[in-house]
C-alpha cells in the first residue's frame, strides 16, 4: 500500500501537529528507569555473562518488557521517549548557575523521578544503589575522587562521554538488518578471539532486538486495526505491514525508510538510557533523497513524512533529548554540490513545524546554490523561528584531512551535538570528554596556586619568590607552564572518565560504527573499534586571557608604579580600585581588529590547542581541541576570580572563539577582522561563536532578499573571503533579534509566541526560548551584543 | 596635528560610499546643525562624554576622540581590505572630515597609492574641497537648505561656499551623492524645495544622485552626554513629505536614490 492511499493530501502535517503537541503534554518520563530496572531485576542473569553479552542481553530485556504504544495522531511507530529524563540543566526551570558543582554523578538523575505510587522512593532508591555499585560507576567516582581539587572550582572538567557520535544506518536501511545478523553470526562461529567472538554475538543479539520491536509495534498496531475506523484501519495496516518489513528488510520507500531509521533510532538510544544526548542524524537528506527518488515522491509529501520525523526528536514537555542534529547539503571532494529535493523537503518540514529539536545543520561551501541562502532567509528573519547552525565544508575539509580524515570520508562528516564535526559511522571523538578554564588557571598563576574565590590551594605556586611585579612580567611563561600542569592532570582523569563508561559496552550502536569489520564494541579502552577516535577538549576563556595579557602590558609600560596593585585589586574583585579597573577596561581587547591583542589571542589558541593536541587518549589518540563553551562560559566564568582584562570575578567568560560580551564595539567588520586571525586548522575538535544580529540591518523586501543580503554581508566575509589565505572559520550560528525583542517576549508570551515556542539559540542547539532557565534567558539576551555585530 | 583625530571607526554596507566601507567619523565641524547626530564630533578639540555605565550604575567618562597617527590608520586601512568587497574601500565622515584637511589628504593620498577605493561625506564648506576630489572615489555631499540667510541662521555658516563648490563639482560633470537631511521646521516647506529646485536646474545633474534622509534623534541622547541642550522640539517629518519631495525632484529629472 502505497502512503498517498492511506492518508488524504495534508492529513500527514496536521497529524504531525497533533503529536507534537500531545507530546509535549507529558510530564513524566519513566522508560528509563524502567530500562535501568530491568538490569537490577535481572541482574543474577545478567553478572554470570561478559560485560558485552550482558549489555546485548538487558537490552532485549528492556526490548521485551518496553510498555509501548502508538498515538492515534501517529504515522510511524517509535519513540524516543523512553531514553531520556527530565534532567537536562539549561531547560531546567530549577536551574541556577549558583548550584552548579564540577562533579558529574552518573546517579544523580534518578532524583530527576518525582516518587508517586508506581515508582515509590524505595523502589527509586533499589535500583540507584544498584548503580551505585556497578563496575562503571564504581569507577567514576574514583576518578572524580582523584581530581575533585581542580574540578570543584573548574580549573578542568571531565566528564563521561555518551551519545555524541553519528551512526551510519544507511547500509541497514538499504538492506535491512538480516544480512548484518547473518555477517556477524558467521563470523562469531569463527572468531578464535573470545571478546570479539563475543561482540559478534552480542551485536547479532542487539540488532535481533530491533526486529523485536519492530514486531512488538506491528502488533500492538494490528490489534489497534480491530477497532478503528475505516480509515484509520488502513493507515494501521500500512503501518503493520511496513513494520513486519523493516529495518529487518532494507526500505523500498521515504515511508519505510523513515520507518526503519526510527526503530534503530529507538534502540539505540535505550541502549544508552537515559540521557544519551547528541546523537546526529548526519546528512539527513543524502540518508533519505534515494528512497524520496526510488518512487518520486513530490516535495510537499515529502516535506510533511519528515515533519513526523522531526516530532520523534522531541521529548516530553520540554524537547529533553536536546542537541541531535540534522544536517543538510554541502559538496563532494571535487567540489559539487550535494544539496537535493530532500535537503529543500527538509527545511520546509523545519519551518513549517518549527520544534525547539532537533537542531538544523547548513552545510555550505562556496559553490552553495543562492536557493539555500534564499531559504534560509525565511529561518533567519521570522521571529521566533529557529536557525540553522551554519558550516563552511571548504573550510572543514581542510581541518578534517589535517587530522588525518581520509579524502573519500570528508563529504560524511557531520554535527555531533552542537558542532564537533566527526564522520559519520567511523568516528568515536568523545566530544565532550575534558574541559579546560584557562581564566581559572590564569587566576591561579596569578595567586600563587591559590583560588582567588575560596582561597583554597589548588595546584602549585609557580611564582614563588618572585615579586608582584616580576609575576607580571613573566605572566605568559608562568601561564603555559600552569596550564601544563593542569592539562596534565586533566587527562588523566578524562581518560579515567573514558574507561569507566567503557564498562558498559554498546554493541547496538557499534554495529553502526565500524563493528561490523573489527568486532570491537566502539568504547572499548584497549582496541580501537571505529576508524577514527580521539577525544574532545573544550577550551573556556581564550579572549579574557588575550585581554588579560594585553592589559597586564600596558599596565607594566603606562603605569608601572600600579603594577604592585594588580593583585590586590584583583583579590578585592576591584572594589576601591575602580580607578585601575577602568585603565584596565580600556587596555585593547580582542574582538576590535587590534595586531597586538589579535595575535595575542591566535598564539594563546595555537599554543593551547597544540599543548591539548599533544596529549594522549587511552588509546594514544591525541586529544581534540575544541574551543566552544556551551552555556559553561557563564558556569565557569562563576567559579572564576577577577582578571586582570577588568572582568570582575564571577562574571561569565566569553563565549567560544568570541570576544567577551561588550568588549568588541566596533562592528560586525572589526569583529570579522579579528576572527580571521585564528588558527582554525588547529581546532580539531571544533569551535563556537555565535553573532546577535539586529534585524534592520537587513534592508531586503522579501525574505529571499534577506537572505542573499545575509550572505553577501556575513557568511561570505566570513567563510569564503577570497582574499583570506588561511583556514576559514569554519562554523557560526546566529540570533537575529534584539534584546527589546525577547524583553517583550518574555513580558507578554501569548503575545509573542502564541503557539508557546519562541525558538532561540544558545550555543549549538536550539531552544523553546520560553523553557529556559532564567539564567540562561538573560544569558542570551546579554550576549546578543548588537554592538559587536553593527554594519 | 600630525594625526587624525576620530570620534568613531567601523564597517558599514553601502550606506556611505558603494559595497562595504570602513568608515572613519573624524572629529571637529565648522557648522552647528541642531539635529546633528553625532553632537560629540562638533569641537575639533572633542569634548567630554558623562554616561551612566547600565551595570555598575557607576558614571564614566570619556573623550569624544583619539588621536591615531597616519601610519596607524593607513596600517589599519591595509589590514582591513579582505573586508572591502562589492566595490567597498574607505569612507571618511563627521565631524567634518575637511576641518582636517591636511592630514587627511596626505593619508587620502598614501591610500590612493595603494589603489584603495576612497569615498567622503562632507559638508561642502571647505574652500580647497575641489582639491581633493581626484583622491576621491565616491563623494557625498550635504547640502541642507538652498537659502542662505536661513543656513547662516540655523546651521551658524551661510551657504554660498557650499552652492559654489557645489556648482564647480556638478559642472566638471564628476559623480556626487547629494544628501538633504529633511527637518520639519526647517526645510520642509514649499519655499526650501522650490530653491533646491531653481538651483538643481541651472546645473548639469546629470552625474549626481540625491538622496532625502529623514529627520531622526538618534543622536539626542548624546547632546546630553556632551553637556549641550537638543534644541529641536518637532523636527520629524512624514512619510507623504519625503515622498512629496522626492516626487518633486524626480519630476525635475533627478536621479532619486535610497541607500
Amino acid at each position: 500500500m502505497k502512503v498517498s492511499e492511506a492518508y488524504k493530501a495534508g492529513q500527514i502535517g496536521e497529524k504531525a501537529r497533533k503529536l507534537f503537541a500531545q507530546e509535549r503534554d507529558l510530564g513524566r518520563l519513566d522508560g528509563w528507569f524502567l530500562a535501568r530496572e530491568t538490569g537490577y531485576l535481572h541482574r543474577e542473569e545478567l553478572e554470570k555473562l561478559p560485560e558485552e553479552l550482558a549489555a546485548a542481553r538487558r537490552l532485549e530485556l528492556i526490548i521485551d518488557m518496553l510498555p509501548l504504544t502508538i498515538s492515534e495522531h501517529a504515522v510511524f511507530a517509535g519513540t524516543q521517549r523512553d531514553a531520556f529524563a527530565r534532567t537536562y540543566a539549561l531547560i531546567n526551570p530549577a536551574f541556577q548557575v549558583e548550584t552548579f558543582c564540577g562533579y558529574c554523578d552518573a546517579t544523580a538523575v534518578f532524583d530527576d523521578i518525582e516518587p508517586n505510587e508506581e515508582f515509590t522512593p524505595e523502589r527509586i532508591g533499589a535500583v540507584k544503589k544498584y548503580m551505585e555499585d556497578s563496575p562503571y560507576v564504581r569507577k567514576l567516582k574514583e576518578v572524580y575522587g582523584a581530581c575533585e581539587d581542580y574540578t570543584g572550582e573548574v580549573a578542568f572538567f571531565i566528564e563521561q562521554v555518551t551519545g555524541h557520535v553519528i551512526p551510519d544506518f544507511r547500509g541497514a536501511l538499504r538492506e535491512g538488518v538480516k544480512p548484518m545478523i547473518e555477517k556477524l553470526e558467521k563470523r562469531a562461529e569463527q572468531e578464535i578471539d573470545e571478546k570479539k567472538k563475543n561482540n559478534c554475538k552480542a551485536m547479532a543479539l542487539t540488532l535481533k532486538s530491533a526486529i523485536k520491536l519492530a514486531r512488538r509495534y506491528e502488533k500492538l498496531a494490528r490489534e489497534q486495526q480491530k477497532d478503528a475506523e475505516p480509515e484509520r484501519q488502513k493507515q494501521l495496516q500500512l503501518l503493520a505491514d511496513t513494520l513486519h518489513k523493516v529495518p529487518e528488510q532494507g526500505a523500498g520507500s521515504l515511508y519505510e525508510a523513515i520507518q526503519s531509521f526510527l526503530i534503530l533510532w529507538q534502540v539505540m538510544c535505550m541502549e544508552q538510557a537515559p540521557n544519551p544526548y547528541a546523537f546526529s542524524v548526519g546528512n539527513a537528506d543524502r540518508i533519505f533523497e534515494p528512497y524520496r527518488a526510488m518512487e518520486q515522491l513530490g516535495r510537499q509529501e515529502a516535506s510533511d513524512l519528515f515533519k513526523h520525523f522531526l516530532v520523534f526528536f522531541n521529548v516530553g514537555d520540554r524537547s529533553w533529548a536536546i542537541s541531535q542534529n540534522v544536517i543538510i547539503s554541502g559538496r563532494d571532494t571535487a567540489g559539487r554540490d550535494l544539496t537535493n529535493e530532500m535537503s529543500y523537503a527538509i527545511m520546509d518540514a523545519y519551518y513549517d513545524m518549527n520544534f525547539p529539536q532537533p537542531i538544523l545543520s547548513v552545510k555550505l561551501h562556496k559553490n552553495t546554490p543562492d536557493e539555500i541562502y534564499k531559504y534560509m532567509g525565511k529561518f533567519f528573519f521570522s521571529p521566533g523561528v529557529l536557525t540553522p547552525s551554519l558550516f563552511n565544508d571548504d573550510a572543514v575539509f581542510e581541518v578534517l584531512k589535517k587530522g588525518g580524515v581520509e579524502e573519500g570520508d570528508l563529504p560524511d562528516y557531520s554535527i555531533a551535538g552542537c558542532q564537533e564535526p566527526l564522520i559519520m559511522g567511523k568516528d568515536n571523538g568523545n566530544t565532550t570528554n575534558s574541559w579546560l578554564n584557562l581564566g581559572k588557571i590564569l587566576e591561579l598563576t596569578l595567586n600563587h596556586g591559590k583560588s582567588l574565590i575560596t582561597g583554597k590551594r589548588m595546584g602549585p605556586d609557580t611564582v614563588q619568590g618572585l615579586s608582584k611585579r616580576e609575576v607580571l612580567e613573566r605572566i605568559r611563561e608562568k601561564f603555559y607552564e600552569n596550564a601544563e600542569y593542569y592539562v596534565s592532570h586533566m587527562i588523566t582523569a578524562a581518560n579515567g572518565a573514558s574507561e569507566a563508561i567503557s564498562r558498559e559496552p554498546v554493541p547496538f550502536l557499534s554495529a553502526f560504527m565500524g563493528g561490523m569489520e573489527t568486532a570491537v564494541d566502539m568504547r572499548d579502552t584497549e582496541e580501537q573499534g571505529t576508524k577514527y577516535n580521539g577525544s574532545g577538549c573544550l577550551i573556556h576563556g581564550l579572549s579574557v586571557v588575550a585581554d588579560a595579557f594585553l592589559a597586564i602590558d600596558r599596565l607594566l609600560a603606562e603605569k608601572p608604579e600600579e603594577a604592585e596593585n594588580l593583585l590586590p585589586a584583583l583579590e578585592n574583585n576591584f572594589e576601591g580600585y575602580e580607578d585601575l579597573q577602568d585603565f584596565l577596561l580600556a587596555a585593547p581587547k580582542f574582538g576590535n581588529n587590534i595586531p597586538e591583542v589579535d595575535q595575542e589571542a591566535a598564539q594563546i589558541a595555537e599554543k593551547i590547542a597544540d599543548l591539548v593536541a599533544s596529549q594522549k587518549n587511552y588509546l594514544g589518540n591525541p586529544f581534540r581541541p575544541d574551543y566552544s563553551t556551551p552555556s559553561t562560559h557563564l558556569l565557569y566564568g562563576y567559579w572564576t576570580g577577577a582578571t586582570p582584562d577588568g572582568r570582575k570575578s564571577r562574571e561569565m567568560l566569553n563565549y567560544g572563539v568570541d570576544p567577551l560580551y561588550g568588549e568588541a564595539g566596533q562592528g560586525l567588520g572589526f569583529r570579522i577582522l579579528s576572527a580571521l586571525k585564528l588558527p582554525y586548522g588547529k581546532f580539531q575538535g571544533g569551535y563556537a561563536s555565535h553573532y546577535g544580529i539586529d534585524p534592520k540591518l537587513f534592508t531586503g523586501k522579501t525574505y529571499e532578499e534577506r537572505g542573499l543580503q545575509f550572505k553577501t554581508r556575513v557568511l561570505a566575509p566570513t567563510f569564503f573571503n577570497e582574499r583570506n589565505k588561511n583556514i576559514a572559520p569554519f562554523y557560526l550560528y546566529v540570533n537575529v533579534t534584539t534584546p527589546e525583542i525577547l524583553r517583550k517576549v518574555l513580558e507578554n508570551p501569548k503575545k509573542y509566541a502564541p503557539s508557546g515556542v519562541y525558538i532561540m539559540r544558545i550555543h549549538g542547539t536550539f531552544v523553546n526560548f520560553l523553557d529556559l532557565s532564567p539564567a540562561i534567558q538573560q544569558d542570551i539576551i546579554k550576549r546578543l551584543d548588537l554592538n559587536s555585530t553593527r554594519v | 596635528m600630525s594625526g587624525l583625530r576620530i570620534i568613531q571607526k567601523g564597517f558599514n554596507y553601502s550606506q556611505d560610499g558603494p559595497g562595504n566601507r570602513l568608515v572613519y567619523h573624524l572629529q571637529g565641524c565648522n557648522l552647528r546643525c541642531p539635529w546633528c547626530a553625532n553632537p560629540e564630533g562638533l569641537s575639533l578639540e572633542g569634548c567630554l562624554m558623562r554616561g551612566k555605565d547600565p551595570e555598575s550604575g557607576r558614571v564614566r567618562e570619556k573623550h569624544s576622540c583619539k588621536e591615531y597617527s597616519l601610519e596607524e590608520l593607513y596600517q589599519e586601512v591595509m589590514r582591513s581590505r579582505m573586508l572591502f568587497f562589492e566595490g567597498g574601500g574607505v569612507t571618511f565622515t563627521g565631524g567634518e572630515p575637511t576641518m582636517q584637511f591636511a592630514p587627511l589628504k596626505e593619508l587620502m593620498e598614501r591610500l590612493r597609492d595603494q589603489g584603495i577605493p576612497i569615498a567622503m561625506e562632507n559638508n561642502g564648506t571647505h574652500p580647497r574641497l575641489t582639491e581633493l576630489l581626484p583622491l576621491i572615489d565616491y563623494l557625498i555631499l550635504d547640502f541642507k537648505h538652498p537659502d542662505a540667510e536661513i543656513h547662516q541662521k540655523v546651521t551658524g555658516a551661510s551657504n554660498e561656499r557650499i552652492r559654489e563648490n557645489l556648482e564647480k563639482i556638478l559642472n566638471l560633470g564628476r559623480q556626487v551623492a547629494l544628501r538633504i537631511p529633511l527637518v520639519h521646521g526647517f526645510n520642509d516647506t514649499p519655499e526650501a524645495l522650490a530653491g533646491f529646485l531653481a538651483f538643481f536646474k541651472s546645473n548639469p545633474m546629470d552625474q549626481a544622485t540625491l538622496e532625502i534622509l529623514p529627520y531622526h534623534e538618534y543622536g539626542r541622547d548624546k547632546w546630553q552626554q556632551c553637556g549641550m541642550e537638543y534644541l529641536i522640539k518637532d523636527g520629524f517629518v512624514s512619510e507623504q513629505q519625503v515622498a512629496a519631495f522626492e516626487g518633486a525632484f524626480r519630476e525635475a529629472g533627478i536621479q532619486v536614490i535610497h541607500t
